[in-house]
C-alpha cells in the first residue's frame, strides 16, 4: 500500500541527488568531448539525425528556429573585431547534458521527464502534453519541440527516405518535446546483452551515434562508474567530479592547467558531459 | 456626500435591480453578437492551431512560451479584485463594498474561466490535458506534484470552485427575491431551484452569516496563494529575469492592481447601462479609485525593487535581461508598461479626477493595458536573452494566431459577463438594504444623542 | 390536536422584536416560543439573533473538519503517490519533497474547508428546504415576518398579540 510503502522506505525518499544520494551503480552514462579535436564538421549532427529519426525541417523552418538538431554544432568567433579571425571559429558540440539534477525534470507537470537509475535524463513522449516548461527552464536550451506534425509534413522524409528511419526509435508526432537521449536504444541493447550473459556492459560496447561518426574521435562515451572506462579515466585525469558545483582544481591559485570543465556548473544542474577546453595557439 | 442615500425605500431597491434583469435593449444584443464573433475568431485560431501544430503561433525553440502564458497571468490577476472586495473588505466591515462586490465577484469567476482556457490553448497536446490531473489509475501514474504548473492547476481549481460557491452562497437571498418578484417563466423556475427554498428565516440567516464569514476568511489566503503560485512558475525556475525572490508579492500586487482597474471600468459601464447611479455612487467610486491608487504605488515600489535587486545583484545574466528590456527590441513595450503602471495612476492623485468618469474610464483601461504589458514583459524578454548566448533570439514576434486568441479572450469574458448581468442581479439587493438600514440606524443614534453636528460627515 | 400556522408581517425590526419578547414571556397553551416561532427577515440582522436568544451555529465545526481532512488527505495522497510513481528522482530533489507538498496541502486545506463549510451550511440551515406553509413575498422586500405554529385554540391569542404590535398583515392557514 502506498502509505505503508511511504513509511517503510521513508529515508530513501528523502535523499537529494547527486549530493547525498548513493552514487549510481553499476551504470552512470557520461561523456567527454575534446574541443581541441573538434573540427566543426557536423558529422555528429548528421549521424544523430539518422540514428534518432530527427525530422529535417527545411530551410525556412530552420531559419525560424524550428530545427530539431538534438546534437548541434555551435560556432563562436573571437571578438577581436575582424570578420574572419586567423584562427577561425571555435566549435562547441551541444546536446542534452543529461544533468544529475536537471532543472527540466522538476517542472514538468506530468512527470514526462525523469532521472533514470543509470543516470540519463529520460523523456517519455507518450506522457508529454507539450507545456514546454522543461525547455523554458533548461539553461542550455537543448530540448526541441514538435511545433508541427513532421511525419506528415512534406519533404521531411520524402518517399523512400522514410525507408531509412531507425526502427528502434519512435517517430514523434506534433506537440511533444524531445531531446538527446544518449542513444538510449543502443544503451538498452547493450545492457540487455550483458544481462543475458551475466556480466556488466564493458567499455566500448556502446557507442553513441555522434561518437561513432566523429572523424577525430573527439567524443568519448561510457560508464563513469566503471574505473576501467575511458570516460572515467578522462574525468579523473581532469579532476572533474560529478557531484560538485565548483571543482576543487579551479580553486587553486592561478587556476588549473587542466582543460576539463562543465558548462553552467555553477547553476548546479550537475551535467554529465565534460568538455576539454581548446588549446589556443596563443596559449601554447 | 454620503456613500448611499439613507432613505431609499427597500422596495425600490428590489424594483431597480430587478429591472436590470428585464428584456435587454437592442444594443445589448449587438454587443453580445460582437463578443460571440470575437470568441469565434479565437475558436478559429484554436482549430487551426490544433490541426496544424503549435508552430502556427510563431514561437520557436527559444521562445517556447508567448502571449498565451502572459495573457493567462493577466486574467488570473484580474480575478483577484473580486476577492479583495468581497472578502477582505467584508472582514474589515467596509460596507461601501456592498453595492459593488457582486459584479466584482462575477468578474473573478469569469476571468478565471478565461484564464483556464489559456492553459489548454497553450498545450502542445491539449487532447492529453487530463494527464495533468491526479486521477487514480491502475498503473499508478501520477502527475508530477513538484511542478509549479501542477500547483497552478490545483490553486486555480480551488480558487475557481470556491469563488463560484462564494458567489452562489452570497446570492441565495437575492435569488429568493427574484423568485418572489418575477412573473412565472423559465426565470422563475430557475430562481426557484437555485434559491433552495430560502425564506430568510432566522435559522437560515444565522448559518448564512457564519458561513459567509468563514469562506471569506478562506478566500483571502487562497487568493494570495493563487497568484504567488503563478509567480512560482517563474520564480521557481532558474532563468535570468524570472528567478527573483520578490516575484510572489509583486505578482499579487499586480493582480490586485489590474483587478481594481477593471472594477473601475465595469463600475462605470454598469452604472451607466443599468442606471445604477443611486447604488454605484460617486463617493464609492472615489473610494475604489483611492484604493487603486494605493495599490498602484505598492506595485510601483515592488517593480522598482525588482529592478534594483537585479541591478545590484551579482548575476550578470539577469542584469543583461534587464538591460535588454530597457534598450532592446522590447524597449517600447517595457517603457510603455512602466509609464502605464506607474505614471498614469498619478492622475488619480488629483481630487478633481477621482470622480471624473471619462478620465477614470480612460485611466482604468490604460492601467490594465500596462498590467497586460507587464506580464508580457515578464515572459518574453527572458526567452529572447536567456543564459545560453547561442540561443538568443531577439526577433520573434507572436503571430496573428496568438493575437487572435488574446483578442478572443476579451470577447469570451464579455460574453460571460453580459449573460451573467441579465440572468443574475449584479447588485446585491439584500446587502444594499443592510447598508441603508445600518447607516440610517447610525444616523438616528447620532440624532438621539445630538452628536450629528459634531460627527460631521454623519453615518458610519 | 391539529396545529395551524399564522404569519404576521411587520414593517420594522422594533415591532417584530416587541412581538417576539411578548411571545416568549407569555404562556400560551399549545405554543412554545422556542420551537414554534420563526422570524423571517429581508436582511441579515444580528439583532434578530439577540432577541431570539442564543441559538448555536455549528457550521464552523464542519469547516474545521473539512479543512483538516482536506489537508491531511492531500499530504498523504500526494506523498503516497510520489513514493509509488516508480520512485523516480526528478531534478535531484527528494522523491517526497516537502515544499511542493506543503503548497498542495495548503490548497487542499482550503478546498476541503470551503466545500465542507458549504455542506455544513446546507445541513445546518436546512437547505434545500421545502417551502413553509405560509409565506409572503413582502418578506423578501421590506417586511419582517413572524411565523408561528400553534393549536387552533391559541391562534386568537396570538392574533391579538400581533394586532397589538401593529401587524400589517396576518395570514392564516386554512382550517382542515
Amino acid at each position: 500500500m502506498s502509505v505503508s510503502n511511504l513509511l517503510e522506505n521513508w529515508s530513501d525518499f528523502r535523499h537529494t541527488h547527486p549530493v547525498d544520494d548513493v552514487p549510481h551503480n553499476p551504470y552512470k552514462w557520461a561523456m567527454s568531448i575534446d574541443l581541441d579535436a573538434c573540427s566543426g564538421c557536423n558529422a555528429c549532427s548528421v549521424a544523430c539525425y539518422a540514428e534518432n529519426n530527427l525530422p529535417v525541417v527545411g530551410k525556412d523552418k530552420y531559419a525560424h528556429g524550428y530545427a530539431m538538431h538534438w546534437m548541434r554544432i555551435e560556432r563562436y568567433w573571437d571578438e577581436d573585431g575582424r570578420d574572419f579571425p586567423d584562427q577561425g571559429a571555435q566549435f562547441l558540440p551541444m546536446m542534452c547534458q543529461q544533468c544529475e539534477a536537471a532543472p527540466c525534470e522538476t517542472v514538468c507537470p506530468v512527470g514526462a521527464t525523469n532521472h533514470t537509475p543509470d543516470g540519463i535524463n529520460s523523456q517519455i513522449y507518450n506522457r508529454c502534453i507539450g507545456s514546454r516548461y522543461c525547455e523554458a527552464n533548461c539553461p542550455y536550451k537543448v530540448r526541441y519541440f514538435n511545433w508541427y506534425d513532421y511525419p506528415t509534413t512534406d519533404n521531411v522524409w520524402p518517399a523512400e527516405m522514410n525507408q531509412q528511419l531507425n526502427p528502434d526509435v519512435t517517430v514523434r508526432g506534433k506537440g511533444v518535446m524531445e531531446k538527446c537521449t544518449f542513444c538510449i536504444q543502443r544503451v538498452t541493447v547493450a545492457k540487455n546483452n550483458a544481462k543475458n550473459e551475466g556480466r556488466l556492459v564493458h567499455d566500448g560496447e556502446v557507442w553513441t551515434a555522434c561518437q561513432q561518426a566523429c572523424p577525430t574521435g573527439a567524443i568519448t562515451f561510457g560508464n563513469l562508474v566503471d574505473p576501467e572506462s575511458k570516460v572515467h579515466k578522462q574525468w579523473q585525469a581532469q579532476q572533474v567530479e560529478l557531484a560538485k558545483d565548483a571543482q576543487t582544481k579551479d580553486k587553486e591559485e592561478g587556476g588549473s592547467e587542466l582543460r576539463g570543465y562543465r558548462i553552467f556548473e555553477e547553476l548546479r544542474p550537475y551535467p554529465s558531459v565534460m568538455y576539454l577546453e581548446r588549446v589556443r595557439e596563443s596559449a601554447v | 456626500m454620503k456613500d448611499i442615500s439613507e432613505d431609499i425605500a427597500w422596495a425600490k431597491i428590489n424594483t431597480d435591480v430587478l429591472k436590470s434583469l428585464e428584456n435587454p435593449r437592442k444594443l445589448y444584443w449587438v454587443i453580445l453578437l460582437i463578443a460571440i464573433a470575437m470568441v469565434g475568431v479565437a475558436a478559429g485560431c484554436e482549430v487551426y492551431q490544433y490541426n496544424t501544430g503549435m508552430g502556427v503561433s510563431n514561437k520557436n525553440n527559444t521562445h517556447v512560451w508567448g502571449l498565451y502564458i502572459a495573457t493567462f497571468i493577466f486574467w488570473i490577476g484580474m480575478s483577484h479584485s473580486g476577492t479583495l472586495l468581497s472578502a477582505i473588505l467584508h472582514l474589515m466591515h467596509a460596507d461601501w463594498r456592498k453595492p459593488i462586490y457582486r459584479f466584482a465577484e462575477a468578474m473573478t469567476t469569469f476571468s478565471l474561466m478565461t484564464a483556464g482556457l489559456f492553459v489548454a490553448v497553450h498545450l502542445g497536446r491539449v487532447w492529453q490535458i487530463y494527464y495533468a490531473l491526479p486521477y487514480p489509475n491502475g498503473r499508478q501514474v501520477w502527475p508530477n506534484f513538484q511542478s509549479p504548473l501542477l500547483w497552478d492547476a490545483m490553486a486555480i481549481f480551488t480558487y475557481l470552485s470556491s469563488s463560484i460557491l462564494f458567489l452562489y452562497v452570497g446570492m441565495i437571498p437575492d435569488l429568493a427575491i427574484c423568485r418572489d418578484h418575477l412573473h412565472p417563466g423559465w426565470r422563475k423556475t430557475l430562481y426557484t431551484a437555485l434559491s433552495l427554498g430560502w425564506e430568510g428565516t432566522d435559522r437560515q440567516w444565522r448559518n448564512f452569516r457564519v458561513t459567509y464569514l468563514t469562506i471569506a476568511c478562506f478566500l483571502i489566503p487562497l487568493a494570495v496563494s493563487v497568484h504567488s503560485i503563478v509567480a512560482s512558475d517563474f520564480a521557481m525556475s532558474q532563468q535570468p529575469g524570472w528567478h527573483i525572490t520578490s516575484f510572489p508579492p509583486y505578482f499579487v500586487a499586480g493582480a490586485l492592481y489590474s483587478g481594481c482597474a477593471a472594477i473601475i471600468t465595469l463600475f462605470i459601464i454598469l452604472r451607466y447601462v443599468f442606471k445604477f447611479e443611486e447604488y454605484m455612487t460617486l463617493p464609492i467610486l472615489k473610494k475604489i479609485v483611492r484604493l487603486t491608487f494605493a495599490i498602484a504605488m505598492v506595485w510601483t515600489y515592488l517593480n522598482l525593487i525588482e529592478y534594483a535587486s537585479v541591478w545590484y545583484g551579482h548575476d550578470q545574466a539577469s542584469k543583461d535581461v534587464l538591460i535588454q528590456k530597457a534598450t532592446g527590441v522590447y524597449a517600447p513595450f517595457w517603457w510603455m508598461m512602466n509609464f502605464c503602471g506607474s505614471i498614469v495612476p498619478l492622475i488619480l492623485f488629483f481630487k478633481r479626477f477621482q470622480t471624473h468618469i471619462p478620465v477614470l474610464f480612460a485611466v482604468s483601461l490604460l492601467l490594465n493595458m500596462g498590467m497586460w504589458l507587464e506580464r508580457w514583459m515578464i515572459v518574453a524578454p527572458t526567452f529572447s536573452h536567456g543564459y545560453y548566448p547561442w540561443t538568443w533570439d531577439h526577433d520573434q514576434w507572436p503571430s496573428l494566431v496568438q493575437w487572435g486568441m488574446v483578442f478572443g479572450s476579451f470577447g469570451w469574458f464579455t460574453l460571460l459577463f453580459m449573460v451573467f448581468c441579465k440572468v443574475f442581479p449584479s447588485v446585491s439587493m439584500y446587502e444594499v438594504k443592510e447598508m441603508v438600514y445600518h447607516r440610517s440606524q447610525a444616523t438616528k443614534k447620532l440624532e438621539v444623542t445630538g452628536n450629528l453636528a459634531a460627527a460631521g460627515k454623519g453615518a458610519h | 390536536m391539529s396545529k395551524r400556522h399564522l404569519l404576521a408581517l411587520f414593517s420594522n425590526f422594533d415591532e417584530a422584536e416587541a412581538v417576539v419578547r411578548e411571545l416568549r414571556s407569555v404562556r400560551i397553551k399549545g405554543f412554545d416560543a422556542d420551537k414554534d416561532m420563526i422570524v423571517k427577515s429581508p436582511i441579515e440582522h444580528p439583532e434578530v439573533e439577540e432577541f431570539l436568544g442564543d441559538k448555536p451555529v455549528y457550521v464552523q465545526w464542519f469547516t474545521l473538519g473539512g479543512a483538516l481532512t482536506g489537508g491531511l488527505l492531500a499530504f498523504f495522497l500526494i506523498s503516497g503517490s510520489q513514493a509509488n510513481f516508480f520512485s523516480q528522482v526528478k531534478g535531484g530533489k527528494p522523491i517526497v519533497p516537502f515544499p511542493p507538498n506543503f503548497v498542495l496541502t495548503y490548497e487542499m486545506f482550503i478546498l476541503g474547508g470551503v466545500y465542507i463549510s458549504i455542506l455544513g451550511f446546507l445541513i445546518c440551515a436546512g437547505l434545500p428546504a421545502s417551502r413553509s406553509p405560509l409565506y409572503s413575498a413582502k418578506v423578501s422586500e421590506d417586511q419582517v415576518g413572524i411565523l408561528v405554529q400553534a393549536d387552533e385554540a391559541a391562534s386568537s391569542t396570538l392574533k391579538s398579540i400581533f394586532i397589538k404590535h401593529q401587524a400589517l398583515e396576518i395570514q392564516e392557514e386554512a382550517g382542515k
